[in-house]
């Protein structure tokens, strides 16, 4: 058993040192947070709709594009020089592999939604009050089982010829349940109502991670086959 | 071969007597069936619009079923059976998913609505695109079947998720008011109409399933032969 | 559609009972709207998707049909090579 957390604690820490070297993923996701509130800033008519009204609808949308940049290239580095083969080929199981690769995902995707958080927050004048931390569990659970699903279907997609433009139609139809019950709790968190109101919600949330880990788990080692 | 042959006879015969059924079906639901008080002559496309949609569930569901027992046994023929139910599904979601409309332009007076059946349908029908997509844009087509596969189990495995979200997000919103013909209450005419078109898609997807089947078998026998011959 | 359309029996069988089905579902239609009063645009329209829904069921699981039979065709001339 301890074995397993070894080999899962060592492809998180490669990934996350890699990621802390180049910074490559974390700068643009981050970079795109912060534009993506711009733009969004500016596409709305502040004359007929509230900003505070569509704020967690568009922090969602914002980190799932922005997501889907630094997740599509979660196996990036492994198709360099055989890498892959190194991985499949050493005694870590399939799913320690999988779940190294998620968890070193949500790592970089929590701390992006934390900016966004931030941003969106800043440029839409939210005032988020005791519900902050609770903001911040239900974005970190949403990360949680979208990474699960984006890693899997990375591991799909870079398989393609079509690469990662075949990650959006493969996983945006899973995204339903993520978004409805994430933007929805938020939505109700941002306008101030209490957490009892989402608790259900927020669990059913939580389901969703669960069950997208899991099965990403189970299936990785049918994708990564050779 | 001769499995083949009967395959593709069995096929065709299910699908022509799928075919008769369906002008008895449209027979039945035109000048049998009696009209529905508030919705008028626009109801009866509810006498197809709902078969389609059990067809595509089923469709579905068995291509999810035997993908997971083909990434388990590895057998050729599960994994062509999946196909065919996918492509299966995929023509009677599109049938489901222009039918609705339809329907819903003139009885509810808008051409899309956020119906749970309907979201789900369309949702799929994405999914079972992603896996016609991973299958062709791979290298490797040993590959691409269990890329294909996985794409059918985890959609499977999302459906409750989708169904529970759909419905509560439209319990925050009001909804065009819902006159549902198919309530416990559906007079005996028109549960004898529904049943029959059940039965008849029914048909209909196993004939053609059948002929599909046939034609995926011939294919595979065809590649092997193309492969072997050039060794 | 070419002439080779209608080369199989069973084809021109199908398309057959293709045209009879849409010419006797236009009149069944128009008789169960109960044409007493003048059929204005408005009153057609119901009709009109009725039709196309019905129509649409046909040309979709026909054109499924249509596509397996011509891709059998191909892979039976590939096998025959």
């Amino acid at each position: 058993m301890s074995t397993y957390f070894r080999q899962l604690g060592a492809i998180v820490a490669k990934d996350l040192l890699l990621e802390l070297r180049s910074r490559d993923r974390i700068s643009s996701m981050g970079a795109f947070a912060v534009l993506a509130a711009v733009l969004f800033h500016f596409s709305l008519d502040t004359s007929t709709t509230r900003p505070q009204d569509v704020a967690a609808g568009l922090i969602w949308m914002t980190l799932i594009f922005g997501g889907l940049l630094g997740v599509g290239r979660t196996f990036h580095i492994e198709s360099q020089d055989g890498a892959m083969q190194g991985i499949l080929t050493s005694p870590a199981h399939k799913d320690a592999v999988f779940l190294g690769k998620t968890l070193a995902n949500f790592a970089l995707l929590f701390v992006v939604s934390l900016l966004v958080l931030g941003v969106f927050t800043l440029f839409f004048r939210l005032e988020l009050g005791a519900n902050v931390g609770w903001l911040v569990l239900v974005l970190g659970l949403g990360s949680l089982g979208f990474v699960a699903l984006g890693t899997l279907f990375a591991a799909v997609s870079s398989g393609t010829s079509m690469g990662e433009t075949l990650l959006p139609i493969l996983v945006f139809p899973l995204l339903v349940p993520m978004v409805v019950y994430g933007a929805g709790t938020t939505g109700r968190l941002i306008a101030a109502r209490p957490f009892s109101e989402v608790e259900g919600n927020v669990k059913l949330l939580g389901a969703f991670a669960l069950a997208a880990l899991a099965a990403g788990a189970v299936l990785f080692r049918y994708v990564v086959e050779e | 071969m001769v499995r083949i042959a009967g395959l593709r006879r069995g096929g065709i015969v299910l699908t022509l007597l799928g075919l008769a059924g369906l002008i008895g079906l449209y027979w039945m639901s035109f000048f049998w069936v009696s009209t529905e008080l508030t919705q008028g002559i626009v109801q009866r496309i509810f006498y197809v619009h709902v078969p389609a949609a059990w067809t595509t569930f089923l469709a579905f569901g068995f291509c999810a079923l035997t993908s997971g027992v083909y990434l388990w046994l590895r057998d050729e023929r599960l994994d062509r059976a999946a196909l065919c139910a996918a492509e299966g599904g995929l023509v009677f979601a599109t049938i489901m998913l222009t039918t609705g409309p339809l329907w819903a332009r003139i009885a509810w007076g808008t051409y899309w609505t956020w119906e749970p059946r309907l979201t789900m349908t369309l949702l799929l029908w994405f999914i079972y695109l992603g896996y016609f997509m991973v299958r062709s844009s791979t290298e490797d087509p040993e590959r691409g079947k269990r890329f294909a596969a996985v794409v059918a189990i985890i959609g499977a495995i999302q459906i409750p998720f989708i169904h529970l979200s759909v419905l509560w997000f439209r319990s925050l919103h009001p909804q065009p008011v819902v006159v549902r013909p198919d309530g416990p209450s559906l007079p005996g005419d028109m549960l004898t109409t529904l049943l029959t078109g059940a039965a008849v898609f029914l048909v209909l997807f196993m004939g053609l399933f059948l002929f599909r089947y046939a034609l995926e078998t011939l294919r595979a026998e065809a590649d092997r032969r193309a492969r072997t011959s050039t060794i | 559609m070419t002439m080779s359309t209608f080369r199989s029996p069973a084809r021109r069988v199908g398309f057959a009972l293709g045209f009879l089905l849409l010419v006797c579902v236009s009149l069944g239609a128009r008789e169960v709207l109960g044409m007493q009063q003048p059929a204005t645009p408005q009153s057609l329209k119901p009709f009109w998707h009725v039709f196309a829904a019905y129509a649409v069921v046909i040309i979709l699981v026909g054109g499924w049909a249509f596509s397996i039979a011509r891709r059998l065709r191909d892979v039976e001339r590939r096998l025959v090579d």
